[in-house]
């Protein structure tokens, strides 16, 4: 009896699972293989570091949400915090005279804590929805960045300071070092820690949690800090790629980022997502752009190229799960 | 100090009934609990052996849960006292209660889905290695344990690292029950052990409610199933409208008595219905 209860099942689960990760992966070795062969400048050295290059910053905000994700919410403030970061860092360094650029950073991410506080507390603690509350902190961020520089950029930024957005080291953007270590940190963090498990406890079902004895308030708490701190040094590494603080930058940032979390396989409603699937949206979502760029198509169709793998990753999804 | 405690607790339940009178594990005196104007209990008293079956029968809004609640610690009594093992059971919340010995299997599963069949059972009681700061899992030896524990009550143990959500209503109630079982709890409370079950799940459930108390664990089951509370229990207290109606040996009563003491249609231990 008991035996008969499960194992079809079971086995079909863990199944569709391997499907959609290896799915994804797929997708995006045939996307590297047919650009690869059709457009020879693609499988450049340049082009291939320019991709690296332009997707980390996203990449590193994509990386906090994907916690938020499997948490049962998502961070709508991020693009917000990260132009709020990038201002902050400039004004610190530029002012703050011999010490500016440890100060800046430092700065920028205690702003990072501030905001993440803020919207943990208010998730977690006054049950505000996270689509309001971070809607909200994004609007009042991006309209404080505005209110503070007048709209105008931060300049005078150490040129020196440049190098950690543009520089390489053995040829590897630094930016995306950056990326690769903060990926294999949070993809650690996520796997093999109980705070990654009980993140995954949480997003799956809160009651259990609390009901074993954790407190699913503190980490939905903690997770929107860690998001946050992501955005914030997404936020320091666009001062390095333009040696000034951009009140308008990282615009649209969460919604790809979102997108990015969600076509590496995490579900909306909680409780599942990888940051190795995380790393491999935000790469298909940059090669695609990079992509449709080499062919010389206008720079407007990759929101739609956007929106159009993200629905078709959801949607295979759900027919493979049906 | 506690063990004298303990000592006198048990020595006042027992009050020189008889010689061989088991030993108390839990009782509640005459408690009560008020939510703003309305009484869900008054002056409700309930005593529990230890190692037996026990059975918390009464129709819908008798009480029955709340009662559950209050022994777990999830809230707290508004008059009266409960004591368990010999000591006072003021619980905070339900984590001191599982400290203490008592766990709670919960009618809607608190089980994660999401997660896999060692992870649930070791939910929020993690095994770590290396450094203890980064509280890094051991999985292998969790992997390893949970086997163990699940094994322990006969069943067909279901694939330890697969996902909860691929498990039957019946497996998974068992994963709760074992999982509750495996942390030296002393007391074990079911609400509603197998209400969304079919017949063959539920017998393997009731076989492993079996195997509880013959592995010397209390029990205390909230059953709307009269066959059930008769096929599993020792004794059985009946609540109705907030108050207790009484307690029979279940091997000295029968189903119209407990019926009848449910819809107050005959009065129990004296009280006037």
């Amino acid at each position: 009896m008991a035996q008969s209860m499960a194992g079809p099942q079971q086995s079909t689960s863990s199944f569709s699972q391997g499907l959609r990760r290896n799915g994804i992966l797929g997708a995006f070795i045939i996307v590297v293989v047919a650009l690869a062969l059709t457009k020879q400048q693609f499988w450049s050295i340049e082009n291939i570091t320019n991709i690296l290059q332009q997707n980390s910053v996203i990449g590193i905000i994509a990386c906090g949400m994907t916690f938020a994700i499997i948490i049962g919410g998502f961070d709508l403030s991020v693009g917000a915090t990260a132009a709020m970061a990038s201002v902050v860092c400039a004004v610190v360094m530029t002012t703050s005279g011999q010490f500016g650029v440890p100060l800046g950073v430092g700065a920028a991410i205690a702003a990072g804590i501030m905001v993440g506080a803020i919207n943990g507390a208010l998730i977690a603690y006054l049950r505000i929805n996270p689509f309001v509350a971070t809607l909200g902190m994004m609007t009042i961020i991006r309209g404080l960045v505005y209110v503070s520089t007048n709209a105008t950029p931060v300049f005078g930024v150490p040129y020196e300071f440049t190098n950690l957005g543009l520089g390489k080291i053995y040829g590897a953007p630094i930016v995306t070092l950056i990326f690769a270590a903060i990926a294999l940190l949070l993809g650690a963090v996520l796997q093999l820690t109980r705070f990654g498990h009980h993140v995954y406890a949480t997003g799956g079902n809160a009651r259990a949690t609390s009901v074993m004895g954790i407190d699913p308030d503190r980490l939905r708490f903690l997770t929107y800090v860690l998001v946050s701190v992501c955005a914030a040094i997404s936020g320091v590494l666009l001062v390095g790629q333009t040696a000034s603080g951009q009140p308008q930058a990282a615009m649209g940032y969460e919604l790809t980022a979102i997108a990015a979390v969600i076509v590496g396989g995490a579900s909306l409603g909680g409780g599942y997502g990888r940051m190795f699937g995380t790393v491999i949206g935000v790469l298909l979502l940059g090669v695609v752009s990079n992509g449709l760029n080499l062919f010389g198509v206008s720079p407007f169709w990759q929101p739609v190229a956007t929106g159009v793998i993200l629905i078709l990753a959801v949607g295979l999804d759900r027919t493979r799960r049906d | 100090m506690s063990t004298a405690s303990e000592g006198i607790g048990e020595r006042r339940y027992v009050g020189g009934v008889e010689a061989a009178t088991p030993r108390s594990i839990l009782s509640v005196s005459d408690v009560s609990r008020y939510f703003g104007g309305v009484t869900a209990l008054e002056n409700v008293s309930m005593a529990l052996n230890a190692g037996e079956i026990t059975g918390l029968v009464g129709d819908n809004g008798a009480g029955k849960s709340t009662l559950v609640k209050l022994i777990s610690g999830v809230i707290p009594p508004s008059a009266g006292h409960i004591e368990f093992d010999g000591r006072p059971a003021d619980f905070a919340s339900p984590s001191q209660a599982r400290t203490a010995g008592i766990e709670t299997v919960y009618q809607d599963l608190a089980l994660a889905g999401n997660m896999t069949v060692w992870a649930n059972v070791f939910l929020g009681r993690e095994r770590f290695r290396g450094p203890r700061f980064l509280h890094l899992l051991d999985k292998k030896a969790m992997i390893v344990a949970a086997r163990e524990m699940l094994g322990r009550f006969q069943m067909n143990v279901p694939p330890i690292e697969g996902n909860v959500d691929g498990l039957s209503g019946g497996q998974r109630q068992l994963i709760s029950i074992a999982r509750a079982a495996a942390w030296g709890s002393k007391l074990i409370i079911m609400d509603e052990p197998t209400a969304a079950l079919g017949v063959a799940e539920t017998q393997a459930v009731e076989g492993v409610i079996r195997t509880l108390k013959d592995r010397g664990f209390s029990v205390l089951i909230i059953s709307h199933n009269l066959d059930q509370v008769f096929r599993l229990t020792d004794r059985i207290w009946v609540l109705r409208r907030g108050r207790m109606i009484g307690e029979r040996r279940t091997a000295a009563t029968d189903p119209n008595e407990i019926v009848s003491m449910i819809t107050g249609a005959r009065a129990g231990n004296g009280e006037v219905a």
